[in-house]
């Protein structure tokens, strides 16, 4: 072991940007014309989408089976170079599990890294999200040489943590939270050890899928192997090695160009969060970012403390991460992903901040605070690019998740334990020419799917009652946010199943719009207890309801006992016959929804994607609610009078700042905030670590 | 003797091929005609009379079939011409074709396009919302009725959607393919309601039908398509039956599939005939590689726009498609996969400035208007075709023939303006470049798609179709490493010939999701019942479709290929079955050996998981009546060998071109290819000019026409 303590390396995980040019890589650039360049820069994506397609065929998680997969191809330093996903945070965080291979594993006797070996991974100090994110990968070595790692990282899921399905909501340390392994040799010879393999079966919910899946990510990384080798054999060590090196100086000059190219300035966003994981309570991740040059800095003075046994905090590696998902996915589409983009960024975590987690902290939900610290990048973003890329300065898509969890036994009598595939069917957000696409997918994971209902149902102990659009589940504007999807579960085939959920915006919204555009409502989870509705069904019912709005009607003739939960419900027992109703949210909205076109409204009603309310309320117009047919001067005098409205309420910003801080929320619900209003005036709660 | 006209429409030209038993083949070219196909496809049919010095109606009298791989489905689909349909689903998942797994905005797109997150869209559905209605029933996964179908509630819902005008009804309920007695209650109560002989009797399409197989999304997307097309189809080829009919032509008209068989039209399922010429012409390269006695071959079709990769192992067209898109649809019918990328000889060479001035070439193309610059139609980009040009490989005034005359001096003017000043470099180094990159290109995405599919490419033979296919196999081919590279005797008609290849085929699919290996008792299952259940349901189907058409049950042969899968796994791998039907745990144990070995050689022995239990999840049963093509017993391809010197007069005259390990333009020779004779070798650099196509040999390359007048290139 070299140069550390067990268990963390705290220098490791801040080299998040490219390692320094080796002698080796500066002089094989000499001999690499362009277009060799291009023709390899080329080849090497077709081998990462490669060990992409073949990592999501033959896995067997959730995450995996709708594409939650990252493929990457790593110098021999452990940057990643070239990437194949949908998931861009890991196109940066891959990275740090294969530098610590590089920095403790090859030098060390008792370890080494040799040909032929596999290195299991998924402590999130290292992979920076949570342990439900596993990763494997392997050296690639070239007449004895090492010249690069390839691996995949996917979402398992099922961890071992004291709750099923890979996020511990109820975590008061990492120990609740299941095997966090740090990188681990599982295989040499190029042959998995069985040992460890039933040590992780054995410490798992769902051994299957968890052999599965680290079976696929090796076949993909493998195959990955024997391509580059075969590469190798026509061009040559030292081109292999210098174009690798180049993909990452290129992007990096891109993306420095392309920064340039946005004005300088300062951008703010304060964003909240209403739960801390078992209970709900407000938090704060106070972003600033400033622009200036060829580089982009992120401070966060105002942010809340550590929370020492609630599962919310993130290690930074994942705030920096899921900046990544907006960098790569809408400001640097047009680049490719690696850590070159890091490049421009700069980065200054306030010590003991719920964004820079310490010591034993829990981390199960830190997706979450990652999230949200995205949704305050999208904001940024938009006021950022707007005056170069107009059409890109878009609302954001659905942040808050709203994920049932679940484990036991299925139809099959087979262990199972995992997530619902719906995250995937959020919507995205508003943008200045149009409407966001309804039931889009996860912004964080756009190469992912929602899973076919029949899919789910084949080996999971469900039967949906309806999964359908949800009425004005998104964010209200001149453009609305895509739609989000709604569906019903009830506990089928077995007689009980454990089942929870997770997410955040019940109480506060968890995405805002953007330009005058609506945030996206809260949403819960509603579930019945000892429900009729089995009954009702074999009666041939046709009042119950098909759409996540008539589950809220007087006439619904569900009866049971009722509760309305928090989108982050802890696990219990559901049983057979019981139902479980899920909102997943749609985009936020962009621009005053008094701009939008009434017809455009209209259209809405007649699809089924909002109501009768909203167009009155808040879009203000008039119609004939029979044949949906416009009254066109009603309509225009309905808005000048809400614009008249607004403009009698309307006061100095000045007088509305003094109003606004005479407000306070009650103790209760700020207790985990820190100091109020700005943590950073006050002490935080208590040590980390406790 | 009788004749066998083939006929593959393109979006430039429409492919003819016609061929006799012994062997006689001939092809020609007529420009597809878009506002109605039928008047280039008469032409088409007149000009191949015309070789036989025939008039219409004795040539198509003595015409024994016409073969047709039809786009007019996906033009339908393209420009919407489909009628106004109605859906009837399972009440609460009205919106399931409108969600389209979330995903559906990527689907068909480029992943430059799919990453490019605040610019995504949806297709535009083929039926709008207001045309689609739910019925309250349920179905559970085992087949079990949790709700029992409300005949009130679909009485009222029918009303509503012929109230808004519908067409024709599709009838997708959850779990049909298990239990189909839901959907064919709503078939019975629309008929019941709107019996045939009522002028309001309108067609009822049940997925459960058309598409058995599980996955709502796919069953419900491919049994709409199939409905869309399936009219816009009938009356054009009812209108084509009648004209062919009033010309002569006394038999049916048969269409190819994309499952690589052929029947009539009145047996033929319009979801069917989607890219069948594409897959025609992998099955004539399939045919040409039994004639070399080659099981595993690569097919490449080059051209304007597109370029198609298709592989065939094991001697046969066995890959079926993971995820058939048609247009941008997400479907799951058995087609044999031809894949297609964004690369031809229209693909726009660009400077991307953010990249430090990176060249890329394509995906963006300048199709056939306006192409390419040279063709002097309004084109500004710098294409493929332009490098080619500029180079000296392409003859400006001998290009299709002569059918059409190039300027060379347009495409100088593209590429020094696109290309070669912004990155400083001369003319014919950015050609060259282009010309470098683009074939990198599809060599690299070739080798991908058959590594993808779990094979060596090294190990394989190239057919390098399509017209500019022989302009650039010496370029694409080093990628892949083949032994040898085959440019087809007509190779630029080759789906219409492909189609002339054709057998009578068909695939019967069911999903049944059996655990033949089972993880909680590590046994195999003894329930041969429902395996043997389900496979005879297919073969009762088959039987009886092929005796409709025709045949005897004794003339039919099956083949049973299962998609299977270890434990939870999603995605799914396909296997040649070793029985059709089983007896024995043993005969299950047989299957999962097959299973493993198979997955073993794809993905690596590492990663096969047999404890975690093998499901068996769907069952294809191929049914075809095998009629050898007499052409190929007979070895009536085969010429004599002659001289491998090329005569004199087959050599046309000499040109600069410019070759790349020389580093600079040389006068290269020139050959008709029309005036070649069996045996002649040409060696590189030299260029090779035929009506269609242009041959490019490169200096280390070796030409030779061999006996069965393909072009045969190998690598020094």
């Amino acid at each position: 072991m070299s140069a550390m303590v067990y268990g963390r390396d705290t220098e490791v995980v801040k080299r998040l940007k490219p390692e320094p040019v080796t002698s080796e890589e500066r002089a094989a650039q000499k001999k690499i014309n362009d277009v060799d360049f291009e023709i390899f820069h080329h080849k090497m994506n077709m081998i990462a989408q490669e060990g992409k397609e073949t990592t999501m065929k033959l896995g067997a998680s959730s995450g995996m089976r709708w594409g939650d997969v990252a493929f990457g191809i790593y110098t021999s330093q452990g940057d990643l170079s070239v990437v194949a996903t949908g998931i861009w945070f890991h196109a940066v965080l891959g990275q740090i599990p294969v530098k610590y291979i590089v920095k403790h594993w090859v030098n060390e006797a008792s370890v080494g890294v040799k040909e032929g070996d596999s290195f299991f991974f998924n402590d999130p100090f290292y992979g920076g999200v949570h342990g439900a994110d596993m990763g494997l990968c392997v050296p690639v070595y070239y007449e004895g040489k090492l010249v690069c790692f390839t691996g995949a990282i996917v979402h398992t899921g099922e961890c071992g943590g004291s709750e099923p399905g890979g996020l511990v909501g109820s975590a008061r340390s990492k120990y609740d939270e299941g095997m966090l392994v740090p990188p681990i040799k599982i295989g040499e010879n190029y042959t998995l050890k069985e040992d460890l393999l039933n040590m992780f079966a054995a410490m798992n919910r769902d051994p299957r899928t968890m052999i599965l899946d680290i079976k696929a990510r090796l076949a993909a990384s493998r195959i990955a192997q024997r391509r580059i080798v075969e590469l190798i054999d026509q061009k040559e060590e030292a081109f292999f090695i210098g174009a690798l090196r180049r993909i990452l100086t290129i992007t990096s000059e891109a993306a420095k160009k392309k920064v340039r190219l946005l004005n300088d300035g300062v951008f703010r966003q304060p964003r909240f969060m209403d739960t801390v994981g078992p209970e709900p309570a407000l938090t704060k991740i106070d972003i600033t970012l400033t622009k200036k040059d060829d580089t982009i800095k992120f401070t966060f003075k105002d942010t809340t403390p550590m929370l020492p046994d609630k599962p919310l905090n993130t290690f930074f590696q994942g705030i920096v991460g899921l900046s990544m998902v907006y960098f790569c996915g809408w400001f640097f589409h047009d680049l490719p992903a690696n850590n070159g983009l890091l490049e421009t960024l700069e980065w200054e975590f306030p010590e003991n901040s719920l964004i820079n987690a310490q010591g034993d902290v829990p981390t199960s939900v830190s997706p979450f605070t990652q999230t949200c610290f995205a949704h305050g990048m999208f904001l940024c973003g938009a006021r950022m690019t707007y005056h170069l890329d107009r059409l890109r300065a878009v609302a954001a898509w659905f942040q808050g998740f709203g994920v049932p969890i679940y484990g036991g036994m299925n139809q099959w009598n087979e262990p199972m334990a995992d997530i619902t595939p719906e995250i995937n069917a959020t919507g995205a957000g508003a943008r200045p020419d149009k409407d966001g696409v309804d039931g889009a997918g996860a912004y964080f994971a756009t190469m992912s799917d929602c899973s076919d209902v029949e899919t789910t149902e084949s080996d999971r102990p469900f039967l949906y009652l309806f999964r359908n659009y949800f009425k004005n589940s998104y964010g209200h504007g001149k453009f609305r946010g895509g739609a989000g999807v709604g569906f019903g579960l009830m506990m089928h085939h077995v007689p009980w199943v454990a089942m929870g959920s997770f997410g955040y915006g019940s109480k506060f919204p968890s995405t805002l719009g953007i330009f005058g555009g609506y945030a996206v409502p809260p949403m819960f989870i509603r579930t019945v207890d000892g429900s009729n509705v089995k009954k009702l069904l074999a009666k041939g019912s046709t009042s119950l309801p098909n759409t996540m709005d008539k589950v809220y009607d007087w006439e619904n003739p569900e009866q049971g006992r009722e509760m309305h939960q928090h989108v982050t419900m802890p696990i219990r027992p559901v049983m057979n016959g019981d139902t479980f109703y899920v909102p997943v949210g749609g985009g936020a909205g962009y621009g005053d929804p008094l701009e939008r076109d009434p017809e455009a409204v209209l259209e809405d009603l007649q699809n089924g994607i909002t109501t009768h309310w909203a167009a009155q309320n808040i879009y203000k117009i008039a119609y004939d609610e029979q044949n949906l047919r416009l009254d066109t001067e009603t309509t225009e005098a309905l808005r000048a009078e809400a614009v008249a409205e607004r403009l009698r309420r309307a006061k100095p910003y000045d007088k509305f700042e003094v109003d606004w801080l005479k407000q306070r929320p009650s103790d209760e619900i700020i207790k985990y905030y820190g100091a109020y209003p700005n943590p950073s005036e006050g002490s935080p709660p208590g040590p980390p670590g406790l | 003797m009788g004749y066998t006209i083939s006929i593959d429409i393109g979006g430039t030209f429409t492919d003819f091929c016609v061929s006799q038993d012994h062997g006689d083949t001939h092809i020609t070219k007529s420009p597809t005609t878009h506002y109605d196909l039928s008047v280039g496809f008469m032409k088409g049919i007149k000009e191949l009379a015309h070789i036989y010095k025939l008039g219409l109606d004795d040539f198509l009298r003595q015409t024994d079939a016409v073969r047709y791989c039809t786009t007019l489905g996906t033009n339908a689909l393209i420009e919407r011409t489909g009628p106004k349909l109605g859906l009837i689903t399972t009440s609460g998942f009205e919106d399931t074709i409108f969600l389209g797994r979330a995903r559906s905005w990527a689907d068909g797109g480029t992943t430059n396009e799919n990453k490019d997150l605040a610019r995504i869209e949806k297709p535009e559905p083929l039926i709008s919302r207001d045309m689609v209605v739910g019925v309250r029933e349920r179905i559970d996964s085992f087949g079990n009725i949790i709700c029992p179908l409300n005949r009130d509630e679909v009485f009222e819902n029918l009303q509503t959607l012929v109230d808004r005008g519908a067409m024709g009804f599709v009838v997708c309920l959850l779990w049909s393919f298990v239990n189909p007695e839901h959907e064919r209650m709503v078939k019975e109560i629309i008929e019941e309601e709107y019996p045939e002989d009522y002028l309001g009797s309108m067609p009822v399409i049940l997925s459960s039908d058309v598409s058995p197989k599980s996955a709502e999304y796919t069953r419900f997307i491919t049994t709409i398509v199939n409905a869309y097309i399936h009219g816009v189809m009938s009356d054009e080829l009812n209108k084509l039956g009648i004209e062919l009919r009033d010309g002569g032509y006394k038999k049916p008209l048969i269409l190819v599939h994309n499952t690589g068989g052929m029947k009539k039209v009145s047996r033929t399922r319009a979801v069917l005939t989607h890219n069948a010429g594409p897959v025609a012409g992998l099955h004539g390269a399939l045919t040409m590689s039994k004639i070399y006695n080659y099981n595993d071959t690569i097919f490449t079709d080059m051209g304007g726009t597109s370029f198609d990769i298709g592989v065939i192992t094991g001697g046969r067209l066995r890959t079926y498609d993971f995820i058939p898109l048609i247009d941008r649809w997400r479907t799951n019918i058995p087609a044999i996969e031809v894949k297609s990328i964004g690369a031809g000889g229209g693909s726009i060479a660009w400077v991307n400035k953010l990249m430090g001035n990176a060249l890329e070439v394509g995906p963006q193309s300048a199709g056939s208007m306006p192409g390419p610059a040279c063709y002097d139609q309004g084109g500004q980009e710098a294409t493929v075709t332009d490098a080619d040009l500029v180079l000296g490989y392409l003859n400006p005034e001998n290009y299709l023939g002569g059918k059409m005359l190039l300027d060379p001096d347009l495409s100088r003017e593209a590429i020094e303006e696109k290309i070669a000043r912004p990155l400083g470099i001369e003319v014919v180094e950015a050609a060259l470049r282009i010309r470098q990159i683009i074939d990198a290109r599809m060599g690299q995405e070739v080798f991908n798609e058959v590594a993808l599919k779990g094979h060596d490419p090294r190990k394989f033979v190239l057919f390098a179709c399509g017209g500019a296919g022989a302009t650039h196999a010496c370029g694409f081919a080093p990628y892949l490493q083949v032994k040898k590279v085959i440019v087809a005797n007509y190779a630029p008609v080759f789906g219409a010939f492909g189609a002339s290849t054709v057998n009578v085929q068909q695939v019967w699919e069911k999903s049944r999701t059996l655990k033949i290996f089972q993880w909680a008792t590590q046994a195999y299952s003894e329930d041969v019942n429902t395996f043997n259940g389900v496979v005879n349901e297919l073969k009762n189907l088959a039987i009886r479709d092929l005796r409709l058409e025709g045949y005897k049950e004794d003339q039919i042969q099956f083949r049973l290929e299962l998609d299977m899968r270890f434990g939870m796994q999603y995605n799914l791998t396909k296997i040649v079955s070793p029985h059709l039907n089983v007896q024995t745990p043993q005969d299950f144990k047989d299957i999962c050996d097959r299973f493993n070995e198979q997955y073993s050689a794809i993905y690596t022995p590492e990663a096969t998981f047999p404890m975690g239990g093998i499901n068996v999840e769907c069952f294809y049963l191929t049914a075809f009546v095998e009629t050898p093509d007499p052409r190929i017993g007979k070895g009536s391809w085969k010429h004599r060998l002659k001289d491998s010197e090329p005569l004199e007069s087959a050599r046309l005259t000499s040109r600069q071109a410019y070759w790349p390990e020389a580093g600079k333009f040389e006068e290269t020779p020139v050959f008709d290819l029309v005036k070649l004779k069996t045996g002649n070798i040409i060696n590189g650099s030299a260029l090779v000019e035929a009506p269609d196509t242009t041959y490019v040999i490169d200096p280390d390359w070796q030409f030779t026409l061999d006996v069965y007048h393909n072009g045969i290139l190998k690598r020094n």
